[in-house]
C-alpha cells in the first residue's frame, strides 16, 4: 500500500530529514512508528501525503508514484487517506458537525447525505449528539476523536496518525488506539506515529524506528 | 448540474454570512470600490452630456459666403450659378441686400429697439448680399469643409467665407480628447482598484489560512478553496457598483440644475444625461469583473503559498 525506496529528503535549510528509507506497509496493516523529535516521522507523512516530494527515491502510495503525480490529481490522493494530528487540527469557530463534514463537503455530497454518515462517524468515535457544539467546548480527548471522526468520514483505506496519544492519559489512550484497531480490523492501512512505548506494546504490531532520518526496523 | 447550482450557491450564501460577519471590514472595502468606480461614470455622464449638446448645436454644416458690397445682382447671380453647380455643394441659396435686411428686422424685432430710425440714419441698406452653402454630406467632415472653405475663398466678388461649424468643430475635438484622457484614468483607476481589492482579499485569504491547509489536506480542490474568495471579490464588485450607482445619482441632481442653465444660455432644452438599463448593467458588470478579477489574482499569488504543515 505505502512503498518507499531509498527515499532522502534535505530541507532548502539544508536539514536532511530522512536518509535512504526504504520500506514496504501491505494494505490492511497497522504499523507504529517510533523516534525522538525531529527523527523524520512528520517527514515521512508529509512525504506519503505529497504535502512534500523526496530529493532522492521514490514513494509509492496504493500503486501511484507521487514523484510524478501531477498537482491536479493531488485532492484525489488525500481523499484517500485520513490524517490526524497531535494538535487536532480543528476549525475552532466552526462546530464539531461542520468540522467532521469538511472532506465530504468538498467532494460536493449532497446535504442530507453528509449530516447522515457525520452522525455514524461521530457514533463511532463515542461523540453522539456533539454536532452543534463548538470544539473548544471539548476536553481534549473528545477533540482527537472529533479529529479521528473527520479523518475516517471519507472512508480512506489509509489512515495516518501523528502522536494522537500525546496529551492523553493512559485510559484515553487506550480508547483512541483501540479505535484505530477497529478501523485496521475492517481492513483500513493504519501507520501511528507515537512516543508512547506502552501502547506499542499492548498493540503487539510492527513497529519502524527512525533515528535522526535512518530507519532501524524492530520485528 | 442540480447539486454544481445548489453548491455554488452555498458558497454564495455562506460568503454573504461571512460578510455579514464583518459588517466594517465590508463596508469599507464596497466603499473603495464605490468612489473609485463614481469617477469613471462622473466622467462618462459629463461627456455624454456634452456630446448631446453638440448635438444639437451641430445639426447639418453650413457655410455663409459674403459677396462683395458694391457687387451687381447680376455679378451676384453669376458667383450663386458657378457655387450651385459645384460638385461638392448640396444646396446653396442666394440671399439679397433686401432678403437679409428683412431677415435682419425679424431678429431683431425680438429685442424690439427702432431699427427703422437706425437704417435711415445710416442711409442705406449696409448688408451685402450672401449666399448659404450646404455641402454634400460626403463632405462635411472638418477636412473637407476647410478645403471647401479654401476653395471659395478664392472666388472673384467673394469677401468673406464663414464656416458656421469652425467652433463646434473645436468644441467636439476638446471633447474627444478628454474622451480620451477619461478613458485611460478610468484604466488606471480601474487598475488601482485591482490592486486595492486584491489586498483586502489577500488579507482574508490569511486570515482563513487554517482552513485553508485542512481543506487542501483533506483533499480540497484548488477551484473548492478558490471559490469562496471568488464569491467574496464579485460580491463586492457587486455591492460597490450598486453603491456608486446611488452616488451617482446624488451627484447628477446636484448639478442638473446648473447644467440646465448652461444650456439654457445657448438656447438648447439643456438635459443632464440619464444613464439608460444598458449603461447601468454596464457599470455594475464592470464592478463584479474587477472584483473578480482582483480576487483571481490574490488567489493566484497566495493560495499556492499556504501548504498543509
Amino acid at each position: 500500500m505505502i512503498q518507499l525506496s531509498q527515499v532522502s529528503k534535505r530541507y532548502p535549510n539544508g536539514h536532511e530529514a530522512l536518509k535512504s528509507v526504504s520500506l514496504e506497509i501491505a494494505q490492511g496493516e497497522m504499523v507504529f512508528v517510533t523516534g525522538h523529535s525531529g527523527a523524520g516521522k512528520s517527514t515521512l507523512f508529509k512525504l506519503i501525503t505529497r504535502i512534500e516530494r523526496p530529493t532522492q527515491g521514490q514513494v509509492l502510495v496504493d500503486g501511484k508514484n507521487l514523484g510524478r503525480l501531477p498537482e491536479r490529481k493531488i485532492p484525489a490522493l488525500r481523499r484517500e487517506i485520513g490524517v490526524i494530528f497531535q494538535d487536532h487540527k480543528l476549525l475552532m469557530d466552526r462546530s464539531v458537525f461542520d468540522n467532521v463534514a469538511l472532506p465530504l463537503i468538498v467532494l460536493g455530497m449532497p446535504r442530507n447525505e453528509i449530516a447522515k454518515r457525520v452522525r455514524a462517524a461521530l457514533g463511532k468515535v463515542g461523540l453522539h449528539g456533539k454536532e452543534k457544539q463548538l470544539p473548544i467546548t471539548l476536553s481534549g480527548g473528545e477533540q482527537q476523536r472529533v479529529g479521528i471522526a473527520r479523518a475516517v468520514i471519507n472512508r480512506p483505506s489509509i489512515l495516518l496518525a501523528d502522536e494522537p496519544t500525546g496529551n492523553l492519559d493512559e485510559d484515553l489512550s487506550d480508547e483512541i488506539m483501540d479505535i484505530f484497531a477497529d478501523f485496521n480490523q475492517v481492513g483500513v492501512t493504519v501507520l501511528i506515529a507515537t512516543h508512547d512505548l506502552r501502547q506499542i506494546e499492548r498493540m503487539g504490531k510492527r513497529t519502524l524506528h527512525l533515528n535522526e532520518g535512518a530507519l532501524i526496523e524492530h520485528g | 448540474m442540480g447539486s454544481y447550482l445548489t453548491r455554488h450557491l452555498q458558497v454564495l450564501f455562506a460568503t454573504l454570512g461571512d460578510m455579514a460577519r464583518t459588517p466594517m471590514a465590508s463596508i469599507n472595502t464596497i466603499l473603495i470600490i464605490a468612489v473609485t468606480l463614481l469617477l469613471p461614470a462622473l466622467l462618462f455622464v459629463s461627456i455624454q452630456t456634452a456630446k448631446s449638446l453638440s448635438g444639437q448645436w451641430q445639426g447639418q454644416p453650413q457655410f455663409t459666403v459674403f459677396l462683395q458690397k458694391d457687387i451687381s445682382d447680376g455679378a451676384a447671380q453669376l458667383i450663386f450659378d458657378e457655387i450651385q453647380l459645384h460638385p461638392k455643394i448640396e444646396l446653396a441659396e442666394l440671399l439679397s441686400p433686401d432678403d437679409a435686411l428683412a431677415e435682419f428686422r425679424i431678429l431683431a424685432g425680438r429685442g424690439g429697439g427702432n431699427l427703422d430710425s437706425e437704417l435711415a440714419f445710416i442711409g442705406e441698406n449696409p448688408l451685402p448680399a450672401s449666399i448659404v452653402v450646404m455641402p454634400k454630406s460626403g463632405f462635411a467632415n472638418a477636412q473637407h469643409l476647410q478645403a471647401l472653405e479654401q476653395e471659395l475663398s478664392q472666388f472673384d466678388g467673394i469677401d468673406s467665407v464663414r464656416l458656421d461649424l469652425a467652433w463646434t468643430d473645436r468644441f467636439n475635438a476638446m471633447l474627444n480628447a478628454f474622451s480620451r484622457i477619461s478613458v485611460l484614468l478610468s484604466a488606471l483607476l480601474f487598475l488601482a482598484l485591482v490592486l486595492i481589492v486584491g489586498n483586502t482579499i489577500k488579507l482574508l485569504i490569511y486570515n482563513r489560512r487554517d482552513e485553508i491547509e485542512i481543506t487542501k489536506l483533506v483533499g480540497g480542490t484548488n477551484g473548492f478553496i478558490r471559490r469562496p474568495f471568488l464569491y467574496y471579490g464579485s460580491l463586492f464588485g457587486l455591492f460597490g457598483s450598486v453603491v456608486s450607482l446611488v452616488f451617482l445619482l446624488i451627484a447628477a441632481s446636484l448639478v442638473a440644475k446648473p447644467f440646465d442653465q448652461l444650456a439654457a444660455a445657448y438656447q438648447s432644452s439643456g438635459f443632464v444625461h440619464q444613464p439608460t438599463l444598458m449603461e447601468i448593467g454596464s457599470l455594475v458588470l464592470i464592478g463584479i469583473t474587477l472584483g473578480w478579477l482582483s480576487a483571481r489574482w490574490a488567489v493566484a499569488q497566495h493560495l499556492r503559498k499556504i501548504k498543509p504543515s
